[in-house]
């Protein structure tokens, strides 16, 4: 008896294999060429608006990771926030804790850095504004839909 | 004239079978080839099963086909590392030792009616004890490498040989009983109507049980087993030694398909006697897809098992395998003695 069912299982989990090897249904998506597109309310990279910074320093305050700095130029008296994105954890705690609406996340997370010095971001350069590289480079937008049959696929925008 | 004698004699002398088996076929050109196919197609099958997509970048128009040429490049340029407290000869011996010692039954290995390098009456036991050799140089290479992953996994190779070597050997002379012989020629030609698995299936699936266990594929890549001990014996292993011991599994994978072949599947039968009127090898090119399709097979079951334990693999060796095994020595036995003749 349990030989039959050991054999059995043995058949079942063969033609699992099989099933797959031959249904049509990859879950990759072949990045540089294909892109998803985010959710808008996705925590991306994160972009800052000084004209409506109060400097409050919420944001340096409530950021877990310690990310976030205040910097001072030198003879001013107000100090504005500045990312470290080697540290940031997209967690969002500071889009959610400023007052003044000046920071938002982008749905856009595909940046990559050659080097640590290029990942600091002090005021000046923190609002810039973030656009996907291969996006830029006429990749093809697709979105993730969940099929009953095929589980998580990727269908063209 | 004299220039085209000697060309011709060159020609010759490339097609005689004592070099043209070990060398082209079914030896080293054809094993090289399988090793840069046979990997890429396991890849390929292990992505599929996991919904990915596997080597594609290496030439995408054909799939990433040469990806494994492009890796196998990269190993002859990397640099060799030799372990300060390695033994530093053993350490670089064995990793031929290890390629060359599973290779070397190709030359008693028929490929096609009377087609083969080194014709001896006894060649079934004479592969099967040469591939028998290997486990020996894996387990000088992890006590080489001085480094306690590679012991561990040398230990692991000595246990896995006494859980799978009695069975293989015992379903092959199974089959050798029943043909009343111990030659592999003779043991195909006399499956010209009916295939051997058909009239001894016990000794077809312990062979064939026993022969992942030795080649140590999944669900028995115990003495590898990558998410335990790194890579086993072949840890410290770097650049081309590890692509040859990388190699090695395959070879010796390749040659326990083609005696599994002759052994149950009919060898080079249904023989094209067509492409056979050009050069004799050529007409066995059945035996040749047999065995490359049972690779596949045995690669494809890398996606559907997961890893046994070493405990469990020695007691399948020793309680399913060995008795059954015996049983088809039996049953072997009981079909003489029930008077089926081929
Ligand atoms: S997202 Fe989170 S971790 Fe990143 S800067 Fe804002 S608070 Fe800090
Ligand atoms: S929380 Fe908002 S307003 Fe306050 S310093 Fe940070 S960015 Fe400026």
């Amino acid at each position: 008896m349990s030989i039959l069912s050991s054999v059995k299982r043995h058949i079942d989990a063969i033609s699992t294999g099989l099933k797959y090897l031959f249904a049509s249904s990859r879950m990759t998506v072949r990045y540089p060429e294909y892109s998803i597109t985010l959710r808008d309310n996705y925590r991306g990279m994160i972009r800052y608006y000084k004209d409506k910074c109060i400097s409050c320093s919420l944001c340096a305050r409530i950021c877990p990771a310690d990310a976030i700095k205040m910097y001072r130029k030198a003879g001013e008296k107000k100090m504005y926030p500045g990312i470290n994105y080697q540290r940031c954890i997209f967690c969002g705690f500071c889009v959610s804790i400023c007052p003044a609406d000046a920071l938002e996340h982008t749905p856009v997370h595909d940046i990559a850095w050659e080097s640590l010095e290029e990942m600091i971001f002090p005021p000046e350069e923190f609002g810039r504004e973030w656009v996907s590289p291969a996006l830029e480079e006429g990749a093809r937008r697709v979105k993730a839909v969940f099929d009953e049959k095929r589980g998580l696929t990727h269908v063209p925008e | 004239m004299m220039v085209l004698e000697i060309i011709e004699y060159i020609i010759r002398l490339i097609l005689s079978p004592p070099i043209f088996a070990p060398i082209i076929y079914p030896g080293l050109v054809t094993v090289l080839v399988i090793l840069l196919s046979i990997i890429w197609v396991e890849r390929k099958i292990a992505a599929k099963v996991q919904l990915r997509y596997g080597p594609l970048y290496v030439s995408k128009p054909i799939g990433g086909a040469l990806q494994m040429l492009a890796d196998a490049t990269r190993f002859f340029f990397q640099e060799i590392i030799v372990p300060r407290d390695a033994d530093s000869i053993a350490f670089l011996i064995a990793p031929a030792a290890s390629l060359v010692l599973p290779l070397l039954p190709i030359v008693f290995v028929p490929a096609a009616p009377s087609f083969v390098a080194i014709s001896v009456e006894y060649s079934l036991p004479l592969v099967l004890a040469i591939s028998a050799l290997t486990p020996i140089v894996i387990i000088v290479m992890a006590w080489a490498a001085n480094n306690k992953f590679t012991i561990i996994g040398g230990i692991r190779e000595a246990f896995m040989v006494i859980a799978y070597e009695l069975s293989l050997f015992i379903s092959a002379l199974a089959m050798a009983i029943f043909y009343g012989t111990l030659n592999l020629e003779d043991i195909v030609s006399m499956q010209k109507s009916l295939p051997g698995v058909i009239l001894n299936p016990l000794a077809a699936i312990t062979f064939f049980v026993a022969m992942v266990m030795a080649t140590s594929r999944l669900p028995f890549d115990i003495v590898e087993g990558e998410q335990e001990i790194v890579a086993g014996p072949f840890t410290e292993y770097t650049g081309i030694l590890y692509g040859l011991v990388m190699g090695a599994g395959y070879v010796q994978l390749y040659i326990l398909c083609l005696v599994f072949v002759e052994l149950f599947l009919s060898g080079w039968y249904p023989y094209i006697g067509l492409l056979g009127e050009i050069y004799p090898a050529l007409g066995g090119v059945s035996l040749f897809i047999k065995a490359y399709l049972l690779m596949v097979f045995i690669v494809f079951l890398r996606s559907v098992y997961g890893r046994y334990r070493l405990d469990q693999a020695i007691s399948i060796g020793w309680k399913s395998l060995l008795p059954l095994s015996l049983a088809s020595v039996f049953l072997s036995l009981g079909l003489l003695a029930a008077g089926v003749v081929i």
